[in-house]
């Protein structure tokens, strides 16, 4: 991914996909637990079943509209994840030939099939994390891994990172626009020339560093933020949680694949 | 080296994400108690700053091919090794989030391969003790290179053993590792020496800026750490020994548990003539049926959208 790419994709996942949709009510601690839950369980069906994995996409089918948003915007994103899951996942079909199946007169492998659960469970764990993240927003998220009990360092730390990262991506892309200019088009520099670039990059950060400093000291900076977000467990949250979690357990324990052999 | 959340089993996100808690818990702690309150600003903008560097490339010299900053011991030398591994724990956070790069239950596999190797090993154990406090910069290389292949290739070795303690990849271990460790130790290199470049120029620029044990309370001393990282090594062994029952061709806990409700799953049983697709073996069938149904669930939630869209 290049630079402009990332400032693309990283303002495009900042801001919720609209405040008011059907999930924006739901507290973030539900939607997180519900998303791990999802995972956990997930990765948990046997890779050797794919038939059974591939009704784990209802969550982000169904959650991507209910959100503000469409599924194949989603499923698009979720394609970028594929070259490294099928990297690993690729040696499968080599290594594990022992035959599973018969499809008309093509045998299929094991190997096939637990390549095809890997390449399945790649794109819906990072379709739950989209969803998580354009369902709830960056800043309701770190309230909400407060509430849970995450360490105040971290948390603001998370905080000063997301405020800082859209700032430093933008001034490195006019570092490295200026320095094409000038180079006729290139994209990547000598290490030398890179580590200059990059150092007059570093010293402005620190002096940035410097002057946020000063500035919170004479703000009364305790040590965290403050996040004024007013969010409260309430009964949709509860319902939100148990109608999910009813649904992966029953989708993990139920092979619903089943349906269409009978 | 990013792990991605599907090459790993819950029992081994569930070991290393308890693993991985216990050190953010134990680094916040340290960072809280170094009292440099400087220290957060520092943090948040040199994150920002990693996390931008890595999107310019340099060349990688005579290869042709170019390469990204990874800043594990770069961010441990400004800023020591605690607040480093928050920083770094906290843009691997981040390029989950935004950027798909890893995953929520691979967090914390990654958090022990980028972060805890580089910041909590390679540099107080490695980087510090060459280095020694010095600006030359044949001993800010000579350390920068050394903790950077010696933090690459246990993370390397790390990622191996992940996955295949997590039963996904048919890949014979040995020759997965034979893949793995060779590509980082060229990696490491090449992080070593651009991790060099940057600390050179800082130490002839802005000396001021390297971080300095004697002044700071969070100061890594010798054998402290011992204790943490033999319990690290008991821990990861007898994780090991642990999940490899998982990973074995007997069932685990959760896969006896739909033997018990749904039955024993049977690969190649025959086909009722009442099947919707006769012709085609039954788990072939299923799939397919599957795939059928969630298409046209997409097709009927996209439908949905378009309605709210339009209103």
């Amino acid at each position: 991914m290049n630079l402009q790419e990332a400032i693309l994709t990283f303002n495009s996942c900042s801001s919720p996909a609209s405040k008011e949709h059907a999930i924006s009510k739901v507290d973030s601690r539900a939607l997180l637990i519900v998303t791990l839950l999802y995972l956990v369980l997930l990765l948990a069906v046997p890779i050797f079943l794919p038939g059974k994995i591939i009704w784990f996409a209802i969550y982000p089918i169904v959650m991507s509209p209910l959100c503000g948003f469409s599924y194949s915007s989603v499923f698009k994103k979720s394609l970028y994840v594929l070259p490294f899951v099928m990297l690993i996942g690729v040696f499968n079909p080599i290594f594990d030939n022992r035959p599973a199946f018969v499809a008309g007169d093509i045998e299929v492998s094991f190997g096939w099939l637990s390549f095809l659960s890997l390449t399945l469970r790649g794109l819906m764990a990072v379709q739950a994390l989209l969803i998580l993240l354009r369902a709830s927003g960056f800043l309701s998220l770190c309230h909400g891994f407060h509430r849970m009990g995450f360490p105040s360092v971290l948390i603001t730390q998370l905080l000063m990172l997301y405020r800082f990262i859209g700032i430093l991506m933008e001034e490195s892309l006019t570092l490295k626009r200026a320095v094409a200019a000038r180079g006729y088009g290139k994209s990547s520099f000598p290490i030398r020339l890179w580590a200059r670039i990059l150092g007059a990059l570093m010293l402005r950060t620190l002096d940035r560093a410097s002057r946020v400093y000063n500035a919170m000291s004479a703000r009364n900076f305790s040590g965290h933020f403050h996040v004024s977000i007013r969010e409260e467990w309430n009964g949709r949250s509860s319902l939100f949680a148990a109608s999910w979690t009813i649904i992966f357990f029953f989708l993990y324990f139920f092979d619903l694949s089943s349906l269409f052999m009978r | 080296m990013h792990l991605a959340d599907a090459l790993i089993s819950p029992s081994v996100a569930a070991t290393t994400g308890a693993i991985s808690l216990a050190l953010i818990a134990l680094s916040s702690k340290k960072v809280k108690e170094s009292s440099r309150p400087e220290i957060i600003p520092l943090m948040g903008v040199m994150g920002a700053f990693v996390f931008a560097a890595q999107m310019i490339n340099f060349t990688i010299p005579a290869t042709g091919s170019s390469g990204h900053l990874i800043g594990g011991i770069l961010l441990a030398a400004i800023l020591g090794p605690w607040a480093a591994f928050i920083t770094l724990c906290s843009i691997l956070i981040v390029q989950c989030l935004f950027f798909a790069d890893g995953g929520l239950m691979a967090l914390g596999c990654n958090i022990i391969n980028m972060a805890a190797f580089t910041c909590l090993l390679g540099y107080p154990l490695i980087y510090k003790p060459i280095a020694g406090g010095s600006l030359k910069p044949v001993k800010i290389t000579l350390a920068s290179v050394v903790a950077s292949i010696v933090a690459l290739e246990l993370g390397a070795f790390a990622v191996t053993l992940e996955t295949e303690l997590s039963g996904i990849t048919s890949l014979p271990f040995l020759t997965f590792l034979s893949f793995m460790m060779p590509i980082h130790l060229a990696i490491g290199l090449v992080e070593g020496m651009v991790t060099a470049a940057l600390l050179i120029f800082l130490a002839q620029y802005r000396p001021s800026a390297l971080y300095e044990p004697s002044k700071n309370q969070a100061t890594v001393k010798k054998g402290k750490l011992r204790p943490i990282f033999i319990g690290f090594a008991v821990l990861t062994l007898f994780t090991a020994g642990g999940l490899a029952l998982f990973a074995s061709k007997n069932p685990d806990g959760l896969e006896w548990s739909i033997a018990k409700v749904a039955g024993d799953v049977e690969f190649g049983s025959e086909v009722p003539s009442t099947a919707i697709m006769p012709d085609y073996n039954s788990d072939f069938a299923g799939i397919v049926g599957a795939l059928i149904v969630m298409v046209l669930l997409w097709a009927i939630s996209s439908l949905i959208f378009s309605r709210f869209k339009k209103s």
